[in-house]
């Protein structure tokens, strides 16, 4: 009997973990509502959000963090048209910030803000149209706003909760109050994971819609895990969980959203172009400067991950240029023999890269080998003989009079 | 006995005790307010924020409230003029790199006003290097040179910066607050009135004079309120009528 009923309470408890599990109602992600027009803020609490962030904005606009190359800001801006279509799009403007941390974010009035370290990281235009699908149905959804009435509503009550407490002064009263605080924080923390997964939502559904594979956005978030394992790897720390939930988790665990985001991706869109070439195009220029941000963060495992998975596609003279960087930036003495061997391939791929040049020599003069070491400095001064550095590495470069 | 203690600093996040001292004003040492007479001040664009203060002690930032009160405060400004004894030109909208650079000199002076705010001007919390100038009654703070560069300031002697914040305490904050007064006993403040101006040498950029006060009264959002704000913003405001009798000296009390 007793064991029946653990049997029954059992599966009580793991029918709505399958439920979870496999989505039998809805395969797919719903399809975005109707466009219904330019957005205007209503109400006392929403004006006075807009406000603020336009005040925010305004700042931000002439903020020095902020990335004005107008062929970068014009890409993610039609990226983001062709994401979530060209009515809604108008509504937003992009910020790129160089920040090499990978995030974005939505503010109420249609402020976007994207993180180099974000552009760092995707691989193909389908990867970033998920994470600014995403971060668009946060304004969509007025996310800011019921977060806002959220936080004020759990604050209302434990005020009152508070000085009723003090009034009845019992020890049953404060654990009471423990208990309801503990709760209320539980609550608004949950409330804002499920608008994280509202946004994840609506953000594939946009994917679904838009003429880029939705299976990318899965993607994202197995790359974001697979990074994070690399980067605790190295430092020797253990393996994060991906599945458990902090009580204080901003977002959904990343093993939740990539499995919810492949499961509901709309499966006949899997044959489309994911834009990979186009976004390495694009990021061309730019790549170079987000490798370097990135390595100096000093996270060796994600920054290596990174690198070899944009490698991917095959390795370019700036990808074994930044490889040799981070190698030769760690600086033991293995490391700079491995970066004399990523510069010597970068050199051979691009002999005009100076960076590399003077890379690999600096990285040979330090492991014995001086006279080839010099010798790639001499080039690298030869092809920069304006770099900042340039009179610093000329004087490494004298002949040494005994 | 402990829960209530643990009960009033979860408390303290949203109930502020109301400082023994609020309000401050210091000048520059060796500065003679006598000789800021017949300057022009440059006022750049004050920062307002109005709105009103949530139950659990959230500001609630009102847009209707925040513009009237720029409008008002702006005009109160204009009508304070004569009694400064100077001339007060409105800094000019600025554009790209002008703008970028009043911004940072904004930002950077609001980071320098809260550090005085913090470190000099009310006791508590106090930086151990900044003790000793307490004592020997120095206030000496800058914002560098570049102060110069800013949009403006070839044609003015002086930089006036403004901020101002403004919660009014929404009615169910001030049933909480009489509430609690009147069963255990809490103090609960409703409302938070707090600004601070300061006035800045456009040539060396030291910091002439600084009055920060953490509650003021009038209502910024009617004209006459404004004109009280503004009065007691600019209090002590060096070579003006609106001197108080003494003159704060920037030790404490």
């Amino acid at each position: 009997m007793k064991h029946r009923l653990m049997a029954l309470a059992l599966t009580g408890w793991l029918a709505p973990i399958l439920a979870c599990a496999a989505p039998a109602s809805i395969k797919q992600a719903p399809p975005p509502p109707p466009y219904a027009g330019v957005y205007q803020p209503h109400g006392v609490d929403e004006i006075g959000l807009w406000h603020d962030d336009d005040e925010d904005e305004r700042r931000l606009a002439g903020s020095p963090l902020v990335i004005r190359d107008e062929a970068l800001n014009h890409y993610l801006k039609d990226l983001l048209c062709r994401t979530v279509g060209t009515d809604r799009c108008q509504a937003a403007r992009i910020y790129v910030l160089r920040t090499p941390v990978f995030n974005a974010s939505m503010s109420p009035n249609g402020t976007m803000r994207v993180f180099t370290g974000l552009l760092l990281r995707m691989h193909s235009e389908a990867e970033l149209a998920a994470i600014l699908g995403h971060e668009f149905g946060h304004f969509e959804r007025r996310h800011t706003l019921s977060r806002f009435k959220a936080n004020r509503s759990g604050t209302d009550l434990l005020s009152w909760a508070a000085v009723l407490t003090a009034m009845a002064g019992s020890y049953q009263a404060y654990s009471n109050f423990d208990d309801l605080q503990t709760s209320v924080y539980g609550g608004l923390y949950h409330y804002q994971r499920d608008n994280e997964r509202e946004a994840d939502l609506l953000g594939l559904g946009y994917l679904n819609a838009s003429a880029l594979p939705p299976q990318a956005a899965a993607r994202v978030w197995q790359n974001a895990m697979a990074e994070a394992e690399a980067s605790a790897v190295v430092r020797g720390l253990r393996k994060p969980r991906f599945d458990a939930v902090a009580f204080t988790a901003s977002h959904p665990p990343d093993a939740e959203r990539a499995a919810y985001l492949g499961a509901l991706a709309s499966p006949e869109g899997a044959s489309r172009d994911a834009g990979e070439e186009r976004y390495a195009a694009a990021m061309a220029p730019w790549l170079p400067q987000f490798l370097d941000d990135q390595i100096k963060l000093n996270d060796f495992g994600a920054s290596e991950y990174i690198i070899t998975s944009l490698a991917e596609g095959g390795w370019s003279a700036c990808l074994w240029n930044a490889r040799g960087d981070l190698y030769r930036l760690r600086g033991t003495q293995r490391d700079l023999v491995n970066a004399a061997a990523f510069y010597g391939d970068a050199v051979r791929l691009d002999p005009r890269l100076a960076d590399a040049h003077r890379g690999l020599g600096l990285a040979l003069v330090k492991t014995g080998r001086r006279e080839e070491g010099l010798a790639a400095l001499r080039r690298y001064l030869m092809l920069k003989p304006n770099a900042p550095d340039a009179a610093m590495i000329g004087m490494l470069t004298m002949k040494e009079t005994p | 006995m402990f829960f209530r203690y643990c009960l009033a600093a979860a408390l303290s996040l949203t109930i502020v005790v109301p400082a023994a001292a609020q309000e401050r004003t210091a000048l520059k040492n060796g500065f003679d307010p006598l000789d800021a007479r017949g300057k022009t001040v440059l006022v750049m664009r004050p920062s307002v924020r109005v709105g009103s203060q949530s139950t659990g002690g959230m500001f609630e930032p009102n847009g209707d409230w925040t513009d009237q009160s720029k409008k008002n405060i702006d005009a109160a400004l204009a009508k304070i003029q004569a009694k400064l004894g100077n001339k007060v030109v409105v800094a000019p909208e600025a554009f790209g790199e002008d703008a970028r650079l009043t911004d940072e000199y904004a930002a950077l002076f609001a980071a320098v006003s809260q550090s005085v705010i913090t470190y000099q001007f009310f006791p508590g919390n106090r930086l151990p290097t900044k003790k000793r100038e307490n004592k020997a009654d120095i206030f000496d703070w800058s914002l560098g040179s570049g102060v110069a560069d800013l949009p403006g300031a070839k044609d003015a002697d002086y930089a006036l910066f403004i901020y101002n914040k403004d919660a009014y305490g929404s009615t169910g904050r001030k049933l909480l607050q009489a509430f609690a007064m009147l069963g255990p006993g809490l103090a609960v403040k409703s409302g938070e009135h707090a600004g601070y101006a300061g006035l800045i040498d456009l040539r060396t950029g030291d910091i002439l004079w600084l009055n920060a006060d953490g509650a003021m009264g009038g209502d910024v959002r009617t004209s006459e309120g404004a004109d009280k704000r503004v009065g007691q913003l600019l209090e002590g405001f060096p070579g003006s009528q609106l001197e108080k009798a003494t003159v704060a000296s920037a030790t404490a009390p």
